[in-house]
């Protein structure tokens, strides 16, 4: 067993640590700013270009209000404007973890090995989400960001 | 089957430990670490998954899909013990989060610059 050449498959090389690392605080800025503004009515945060040149929305959609609900203690609302995310958002955030400490000290959590066609079923799920937002038909056009705030 | 070395949760048919790369194979010798020398600490090959996901839903759709694809091929082949076919998807689960990336990041520069373009056109006419 080629334990060194393992051991190394994980690390990104120098440029990409430096990319990630600048992505990871830009992304600790963009939560402040989400703290502060409200993306839903500010102007201060970009739509989402999906949304701005076809109309339709994409699985992401709604997910900056959410996260601004969330930095306000507002679950319900967060849930509203995009429960997948929502629902995901552990999960991610346990994994960005991970992935940082891995490339700081070399180990990261503890991680689960998901079966390969656990994560197909993922993309799955994600494409469904999207499709099913956009339609006009009730219960799917709740899944809609902010549908369930209006009844 | 969980492995001894490093208690990774494993398919009971895993040939090697997906998280450290451990040989499972019944009657397969314990590594014993040799005196003096540090062994590099084996980590588990990365299938970006979570990127892979960030990507798709946050980047682009159309790149992100073929990114879980390869990050789910990462997993599978670990599995069965095809660490270098694992190595090779891992790759390019990276490239495919890359360039999700890059295509959202060119979207929402490009936005920024018709804005811009559009509040001095119409600075200039006014």
């Amino acid at each position: 067993m080629d334990f060194t050449r393992i051991s190394t498959a994980n690390l990104l090389s120098q440029h990409e640590r430096r990319l990630v690392a600048v992505l990871f605080m830009l992304t600790a800025g963009g939560l402040i700013l989400l703290r502060v503004f409200d993306p839903a009515t500010s102007g201060v945060f970009p739509p989402c270009p999906l949304r701005y040149l076809t109309g339709f929305y994409c699985p992401g959609c709604g997910s900056l209000r959410a996260m601004h609900a969330l930095l306000h203690g507002d679950l319900y609302r967060a849930w509203a404007m995009n429960p997948l995310m929502i629902m995901t958002l552990p999960f991610v955030t346990y994994g960005l973890a991970s992935f940082a400490l891995l490339q700081l000290r070399g180990k990261g959590l503890p991680q689960i090995m998901l079966p390969a066609n656990c994560i197909r079923g993922l993309c799955v799920v994600i494409l469904l989400y999207c499709v099913a937002r956009n339609l006009p038909y009730h219960p799917f056009n709740l899944l809609a960001p902010g549908a369930l705030l209006h009844p | 089957m969980f492995c001894p070395q490093c208690g990774a949760n494993n398919a009971d048919t895993a040939v090697a430990c997906v998280q450290c790369g451990r040989n499972l194979q019944p009657g397969a010798p314990a590594p014993f670490p040799i005196q003096g020398v540090v062994q590099p600490l084996a980590a588990p090959i990365q299938n970006y998954l979570v990127f892979a996901i960030l990507a798709t839903v946050f980047c682009c759709l159309p790149a992100g899909i073929p990114a879980i694809i390869y990050a789910a091929q990462v997993n599978g082949k670990a599995q069965v013990g095809d660490l270098a076919g694992a190595k090779a998807a891992s790759d390019n689960a990276k490239m495919w989060c890359w360039i999700s990336f890059g295509v959202g990041l060119g979207g929402i520069l490009l936005y920024v610059l018709l804005i811009t373009l559009g509040v001095l056109s119409g600075l200039h006419s006014n």
